[in-house]
């Protein structure tokens, strides 16, 4: 097998394009998880037992459907309901957001409850709100503890991307896809892609790690 | 060497006036355990009551019952004439107004010790960082722990901590202090440096309601004794009464439980100095 690298260099951009969508797609659903996660975490730990039940349908749902039938859902049908159209890219963020935000959500609520009750008690013995208490008191230690499985979800996020390629995502490994099929080089094309997310997802993980370990005396409570 | 002769407790103060906190026959269920079984006794403005009695009597429960931590079932606590437990109460105004210290200190871990103190100010009272900062650094040196500011409370002895806390309390500016067992988590050799803490805050003036098993600062610094004993109260009194003429029988099995004697009062001079004059073996001083 000849290895011929040229239709990378001559389509660097093309590919480069795909990488910033790649990035784009994944930070916009880690901050709509996130949102979604912090929000539903904190809703099923403090907001009873109404708000426990309807965050929990949605955890179990999302939990128990492939990411892969979510996306196509939200894309093919989704619009369908709300009757507008949406783009891939839109359609691909929501999507993967709604799904990492289950993950996040039951990943937060088991920080909350770790957080031990003697800490929300002194920060409501001090005059606080709960809502001030969990903002500036348990919310933070619980994300510190969380810190090694969200760093997971957000990694799998990342390597999550690449299935909006089916609702063509102009992301990386759609770029990949469309540039081996005119190239007729897919060995030069997949593995740098691959290469490419191993680039992005390792570092992330290492980074995430060392800011845990500094983190971490600060989260035990 | 007679201690009843010469017993330097301090007289009730204030009884005159209407009490700042008062418990009226407070009753709190757990399931079929009767945590508080009518309890009534009151602080004036400026005393030092110190709630003593075997573990599991209820005297936890009544201090987080006094800033409705805890409900209640029944009877009324009020504070500064007003009902804790009122729907119509602001709970969080009343809150902040009654300083609480715990048994595990409960500092917060991601917080520095300066913005430990400085976050009740700045979350509860608004209060620009600069000025609450200020107070903040004001209070630690007060402790005795302004060194130790930048620092995150992991890195403090029990006892250290336990000043952060009782200073975060009073950044809040309360009227009254509650401690729920200050002294109970820490090492023997920490206990004093908290102990004195809290008998210049005494000293001070301030209005303390104390849960506590060291029976030496409740003779000391305690005006008003009250005795627990399976969610009741079973005996209250100056300090002078209820540690050497205890008049119930369960006061006096739980103070020789205790190991108290009158006696054992020079052993205990380590924890606390005692006001200068006070004790007969002491007024050397």
């Amino acid at each position: 097998m000849d290895i011929d690298v040229s239709p990378l260099i001559l389509n660097w951009q093309f590919i480069l394009t795909g990488l910033g969508f790649t990035i784009s797609l994944s930070l916009l659903s880690i901050i709509l998880g996130a949102a979604i996660g912090i929000f539903g975490g904190v809703a099923r730990t403090y907001g009873g037992p109404l708000l426990d039940t309807i965050v929990g349908v949605y955890v179990d749902l999302v939990r128990s459907i492939p990411v892969l039938a979510i996306l196509v859902w939200t894309y093919f049908a989704f619009p369908l309901v709300i009757g507008e159209s949406l783009t891939p890219f839109t359609g691909g963020v929501l999507a993967l957001g709604v799904h990492l935000g289950a993950y996040i959500t039951e990943t937060i609520r088991a920080g909350l409850t770790s957080v031990r009750p003697g800490q929300m008690r002194a920060a409501l013995a001090l005059g606080m709100s709960r809502t001030q208490a969990i903002r500036t008191i348990i919310l933070p230690q619980a994300v510190i503890r969380m810190l090694p499985p969200l760093g997971s979800l957000i990694v799998i996020a990342v390597k999550d991307s690449a299935i909006a390629s089916v609702i063509a995502v102009p992301e990386l490994l759609r770029q990949s896809q469309v540039l081996a099929g005119k190239t007729f080089r897919p060995f030069e094309i997949y593995t740098s892609a691959m290469l490419i997310y191993f680039l992005i997802c390792y570092p992330t993980a290492r980074m995430i790690d060392r800011i845990y370990r500094n983190l971490a005396p600060l989260g035990a409570s | 060497m007679s201690i009843r002769t010469e017993t330097p407790t301090r007289p009730r103060i204030g009884s005159d006036a209407a009490p700042i906190l008062s418990f009226d026959n407070v009753c709190k269920r757990y399931g079929s355990l009767d945590a508080l079984a009518g309890v009534t006794f009151q602080v004036n403005r400026g005393e030092v009551v110190c709630l003593i009695g075997p573990s599991g009597s209820g005297k936890s429960t009544l201090l987080r019952c006094a800033n409705a931590l805890e409900s209640i079932d029944s009877g009324r606590v009020l504070m500064d004439g007003r009902d804790v437990h009122d729907r119509r109460t602001d709970a969080r105004n009343l809150r902040r107004r009654m300083g609480m210290v715990f048994q595990n200190f409960e500092l917060f871990p991601h917080l520095t010790v300066l913005r430990n103190v400085a976050v009740g100010p700045t979350t509860v009272l608004r209060m620009p960082a600069a000025g609450a900062a200020a107070r903040a650094m004001e209070l630690l040196r007060k402790v005795g722990l302004g060194d130790k500011a930048a620092q995150y409370p992991a890195a403090l002895s029990g006892g250290q901590q336990q000043r952060v806390a009782i200073a975060r309390a009073l950044a809040m500016q309360p009227d009254v202090m509650l401690f729920d067992e200050p002294t109970s988590a820490l090492d023997p050799e920490t206990i004093g440096e908290v102990l004195s803490v809290m008998k210049r805050l005494a000293d001070e003036g301030m209005t303390m309601v104390v849960v506590t098993h060291e029976m030496d600062f409740a003779k000391r610094v305690g005006n008003w004794i009250v005795v627990f004993d399976h969610g009741k109260v079973v005996e209250q009194g100056p300090p002078r009464q209820v540690f050497e003429e205890p008049t119930i029988q369960r006061t006096r099995d739980f103070l020789s439980h205790l190991g108290w004697h009158g006696e054992s009062l020079a052993a205990s001079d380590l924890l606390v100095p005692a006001p200068s004059g006070s004790y007969e073996h002491r007024t050397s001083d």
